[in-house]
């Protein structure tokens, strides 16, 4: 038996043992399945002789941060209940070839699913097709890859925005200068929230100036002596929008300094925990929240169905999309988000 | 112990290792796991027999990882902005890593900076000039384009030896990645300038008693500047394989890739004290780095629980070596007195 052909590329290679080996314990598992009822699950069909092994998922994360750690705390929920799945969290630290290197030892260990936040779309583009070759669905969270693979799954970027720069409008009553305090470029979620923002005041609020557009590398002592720079150069600016939590509240910070809080719009996006207190403090206006924990458990769950379906990554006729549902969390909404949602 | 003596310790540990993850690790001895081992650590072997001539010199580079970075991005800048030809890019990049290796040497002869001190100062300025020269940032969209041209994508081949030789049938052998025989080639060059070549011996010299090399009339300056460069030229190679490997290279490319190469190389019993060591043991020490990370990953056990131990392993490669430098300074004084009494 040889599934080696001769050219020197590491293309398609041991494909076709992989398919067999995939097509043969899915034939195994739905003969199993179908002669009788699994009787703790009450289900019929595969699901039920996979408990004979359990399968391998993981999340391989860009670096320890609450938003990972919620997502992990999520997918962990849901996928322990399956009592099928062994699950684990790894850590990319920041290095694009440890996510590399991590994505090679899944494919090794043979795992059904890999949660992927990739810190490059391109970079861990090769390394998903190597996945997908091999049969295994991978699904990305928040980041893009430019390699089509089973899933991905993202906070609202786009659409939140534009619903950010709305109620952001609202409140400076449609006019005035405002200031986007930005990420650094090159990374996807940066384009996706700015031109939400832009585009939304474009519909909504026309009137309404963007004065400014400064990168504070997502840090809130960086937005701190941005913030302070911009306020020395733009007077009258009403308005301040960052792309995530972070940044906005080091604008809070210098507004306290100054004794402006009330008087300057200041919106985030993420929905982290020290966001949403200082709204009910009366500090920062308003942000986007999405429930992470949430979003861990719809990734998990999507890995669920597809590896108990037996679906291979090789089934997609393109990428699926999911988009998180969101608050946008202002000083009159924020109640409803219940302690045990923030994160 | 002699240095042979302490190579051939190391590669029975690596030996031991590798065996005890093939027994305790689940799928650790297949050839997809192998394969991953060598195109994941040859680079950083690469990186870490450049690594092995700074600190024969008695130096170190921290600036490695920053050049991995700067090579990187000039590749990335002259395929995706001026669509240079592959066959043209390559050299281009490990002249410029080669250069900002040999002006941390300049630095060091020159300016009389401690390698400690002038390699962190470039580390931060080559890591701020791949900031303002990115790609990524100057033209919006190129962060998501790959690079396709087949003379740098093709370094990410994969050789089958299993179906050469006609034995596919009977045992799966594991793709050899082409960077692994880089990584070979690099060795067996440097490993004979080293030991064969005139060049090689003043190194040594110079790294061992670098008063006693510029009275036998030895040009120290030359001799460090050559040994800088080196080390950037194999940070430059590893950017290349890196960046054939994922297809794009990023601002923070080769983050601390500096502490893997300095581990490596002295784990691989390149002494700190310089003037002692080889090219061989830096090699052996980053596939040992790299056995022990996959195979703790296989084991299922926590990569903080990795790090911790990847330092654990370094400060006794550190610790073992300041025993043998004592112990070669208290024979070399037994040896002395010695003499005054014969």
């Amino acid at each position: 038996m040889s599934n080696k052909d001769d050219t020197l590329n590491g293309g398609d290679r041991r494909d076709f043992l992989k398919g067999l080996a995939l097509g043969s314990a899915a034939l195994g598992a739905a003969g199993a399945g179908l002669f009788g009822v699994d009787p703790k699950t009450g289900s019929i069909g595969p699901s039920s002789a996979m408990a004979a092994g359990n399968i391998k998922m993981a999340f391989i994360q860009w670096q320890p941060h609450t938003v990972s750690s919620a997502w992990s705390k999520g997918m962990e929920e849901v996928l322990k209940t399956q009592q099928t799945v062994d699950y684990r969290l790894l850590d990319g630290q920041n290095k694009v070839e440890v996510q590399v290197s991590l994505m090679d030892t899944l494919i090794n260990e043979g795992a059904a699913v890999i949660f992927l936040q990739p810190i490059d779309s391109v970079a861990l583009a090769p390394s998903i097709a190597k996945a997908k070759r091999s049969g295994i669905s991978v699904i990305t969270l928040n980041i893009d890859a430019t390699e089509a693979h089973a899933a991905h799954v993202e906070m609202n970027h786009y659409y939140g925005a534009m619903d950010i720069a709305k109620a952001f409008g609202d409140k400076l009553g449609g006019k005035g200068d405002v200031a986007i305090l930005n990420a650094p470029p090159g990374i996807i979620i940066r384009d996706q929230r700015t031109n939400g923002f832009l585009d939304g005041l474009k519909k909504y609020h026309p009137a309404i100036k963007v004065v400014a557009d400064q990168s504070a590398d997502w840090s809130r002592k960086k937005a701190q002596d941005v913030i302070t720079t911009l306020l020395a150069a733009n007077p009258n600016l009403a308005g301040v929008y960052g792309v995530n939590d972070s940044m906005a509240l080091g604008a809070v910070d210098v507004a306290k300094a100054k004794g402006l809080t009330g008087k300057l719009v200041i919106f985030g996006n993420d929905g982290e925990k020290d966001a949403l207190e200082s709204i009910e403090a009366g500090e920062l206006t308003g942000t986007q929240y999405t429930d992470v924990y949430q979003q861990g458990r719809f990734a998990a769950a999507a890995a669920t169905v597809l590896a108990s379906g037996l679906v291979p990554a090789t089934a997609f006729k393109q990428q699926g999309k999911l988009l998180m549902p969101y608050v946008i969390a202002t000083k009159e909404t924020v109640g409803t988000i219940q302690p045990s949602q923030r994160w | 112990m002699t240095a042979r003596s302490a190579a051939f310790a190391l590669l029975a540990f690596f030996v031991a290792t590798f065996i005890f993850f093939c027994v305790a690790a689940p799928r650790f001895a297949t050839a997809s796991n192998m394969e991953n081992l060598m195109s994941g650590f040859s680079f950083v072997a690469i990186l870490a027999i450049g690594q092995s001539f700074p600190i024969l010199l008695r130096g170190i580079d921290l600036s490695v990882g920053a050049i991995v970075a700067l090579a990187g991005m000039i590749v990335f800048d002259l395929e995706l902005i001026f669509h240079l030809p592959g066959w043209l890019i390559l050299p281009i990049a490990l002249v410029a890593a080669t250069l900002a290796g040999a002006l941390n040497g300049w630095l060091v002869v020159k300016l009389k900076l401690q390698p400690f001190i002038a390699t962190l100062a470039t580390l931060a300025a080559y890591r701020g000039l791949v900031y303002s020269i990115s790609g990524r940032q100057l033209v919006p969209g190129l962060s998501t384009t790959p690079i396709r041209d087949p003379w740098i994508t093709g370094l990410e081949t994969y050789f089958d030896f299993g179906s050469l030789l006609g034995i596919s049938d009977w045992v799966t052998l594991p793709w050899v990645p082409l960077s692994f025989f880089i990584m070979l080639v690099v060795l067996a060059a440097f490993h004979f300038l080293l030991g064969s070549t005139r060049f090689g011996r003043s190194l040594y010299t110079v790294g061992g008693n670098p008063e006693a090399a510029r009275l036998a009339g030895i040009d120290t300056a030359r001799v460090t500047l050559a040994g800088y460069a080196v080390s950037g030229f194999c940070a430059g190679l590893a950017a290349i394989l890196l960046v054939a490997r994922l297809t794009t290279a990023t601002e923070a490319l080769g983050t601390g890739m500096e502490m893997s190469a300095i581990a490596a190389a002295v784990i691989g019993g390149v002494s700190l004290s310089g003037g002692i060591g080889s090219v061989v043991g830096p090699v052996i020490g980053a596939f040992l780095l790299g056995t022990i990370l996959i195979g703790l990953t296989l084991l299922g056990i926590s990569q903080y629980v990795q790090q911790i131990l990847t330092g654990a392993i370094l400060v006794a490669a550190v610790g073992y070596d300041r025993i043998l430098d004592l112990r070669r300074r208290r024979r070399l004084v037994a040896n002395l007195a010695e003499e005054t009494h014969a």
